[in-house]
């Protein structure tokens, strides 16, 4: 029936379904444009199971992961949730990262063990972040609560709080926009590491990069989001000229998915002004779990539940996300009309 | 005598990067010529360009990926404003 969906893809030379590109690229344009994030960790086992060839998924992915962000960081910018400065120096460590990464990934291909390693480090990093999340969004209140007994016995004592230890490395760098004093080097592993990543996995690196912003270098969840985003453009540009160069970019493919994420995107961003930070963590939390569910099943050769599981995940937190978002405006709208 | 081993420190890490590139692998292109013989408008274009000059073909992907996505979003744009899911300036709350 949605055979006369089917398109030609001249660089794979095959038939593809172009709803399922436009509908995975709608998909995870919405998740992206929220989460700051690639979304390719939903995109790639997504086309592995449909039948796409992979020897192009990771390249395509990566394209259309560059023309979407641009996209969502111009709009997260307006929102003034980018900060400008962090993002750049994000560039040089994430260059670099994703080389290696890319290098590493087609060395383990030659081997013939690219496919397990890739997937059994994505299922590590889906599980560790998202329960890691999860934990800290439950913890949260009692975690206050101690904070606040903690200050107030200072308080009663005449005592100041004992400062946290940090590693504080020289050179120190102000970033005003997210409020925060960090080492540089700490800045630049963070994005080294997720830049490895994102050559690696053939993701933009931005769902190991968003909880590294928040966890590790102190930004607050909307500016990670917008901030990730703007990185996550920098490492898509490089990844999507640097596989193109390797023959491993189907164009057509990559426009199709673009048009969805596109859209996607700009939906996606716009719900991030009405739903708090540690909402944005707690969905994403949930998200990543579900997506590592779906890498495990497919490991397990399950790939049609796998399917299921990686599309229906990414539909539902969707429909969440665009639930909110519509209450949000429902209720911004009623607040006006009563002014 | 703290000021060397943060300097030298510097420099160690500094290193780090270039050591994990040249550890690593030469990447590998895919050898493959894409057959033309049915091909014709802009499928033929794009694996023309494929087969004869990768550097153009990456740097047309590249370049087309950020056009169509910036036109996307301006056509978007327009349409969010008209339901009236204008943005601007947001305060931030954990």
């Amino acid at each position: 029936m949605f055979d006369i969906f089917n398109v030609y893809l001249p660089i794979a030379e095959m038939q593809f379904n172009a709803l399922i590109l436009v509908a995975i690229g709608f998909s995870v344009g919405v998740l992206g444009g929220f989460f700051g994030v690639g979304g390719a960790w939903v995109v790639t086992p997504a086309l592995n199971i449909f039948g796409f060839p992979m020897a192009y998924a990771i390249g395509t992915d990566l394209a259309h992961i560059f023309g979407k962000s641009i996209v969502a960081t111009a709009k997260h910018r307006k929102m003034g949730n980018v900060d400008m400065k962090l993002g750049l120096l994000s560039i040089v460590g994430s260059v670099v990262g994703v080389e290696i990464g890319a290098q590493n990934v087609m060395w383990l291909t030659r081997l013939g063990i690219a496919g397990p390693i890739v997937r059994y480090t994505y299922m590590f990093l889906l599980f560790g972040l998202g329960i890691y999340m999860l934990y800290d969004f439950l913890t949260k209140d009692k975690r206050a609560a101690a904070q606040a007994a903690k200050a107030a016995e200072a308080a009663r004592a005449g005592m100041a709080l004992p400062v946290r230890k940090t590693w504080d490395l020289p050179p120190m760098i102000h970033f005003p926009a997210s409020g925060i004093t960090i080492s540089f080097w700490t800045v630049t592993f963070v994005f080294l590491f997720t830049g490895y990543l994102s050559g690696f996995l053939g993701v933009g690196g931005g769902f190991i990069r968003m909880p590294a912003l928040i966890y590790l270098i102190g930004c607050p969840t909307a500016i990670a989001v917008g901030t990730d985003l703007f990185s996550v453009l920098f490492s898509g540009a490089y990844g999507c000229f640097t596989y193109g160069v390797k023959g491993r970019v189907e164009i057509i493919a990559a426009i199709l998915m673009l048009i969805g994420a596109s859209i996607g995107a700009q939906i996606g961003v716009t719900a991030v002004k009405y739903i708090r930070g540690y909402g944005i963590r707690l969905l994403f939390a949930i998200m990543i779990i579900l997506a590592g569910a779906s890498v495990a099943l497919k490991q397990f050769n399950l790939t049609t539940a796998a399917a299921w599981m990686v599309m229906s995940a990414a539909l539902g937190m969707c429909v969440v996300i665009m639930v909110q978002l519509w209450q949000g405006v429902q209720k911004e709208r009623a607040e006006k009309a009563g002014h | 005598m703290k000021r060397f081993w943060v300097v030298f420190f510097n420099c160690f890490l500094l290193s780090l990067p270039t050591l994990g590139w040249a550890a690593a692998e030469k990447a590998e292109a895919l050898e493959k010529k894409v057959n033309l013989a049915n091909l014709s408008g802009i499928n033929y274009m794009f694996a023309k360009w494929y087969n004869e000059n990768m550097w153009l073909y990456a740097l047309i992907v590249t370049v087309l990926m950020g056009v169509v996505g910036m036109l996307i979003a301006l056509v978007t744009d327009i349409f969010l404003k008209m339901a009236g899911m204008e943005v601007s300036k947001i305060e931030h709350h954990e």
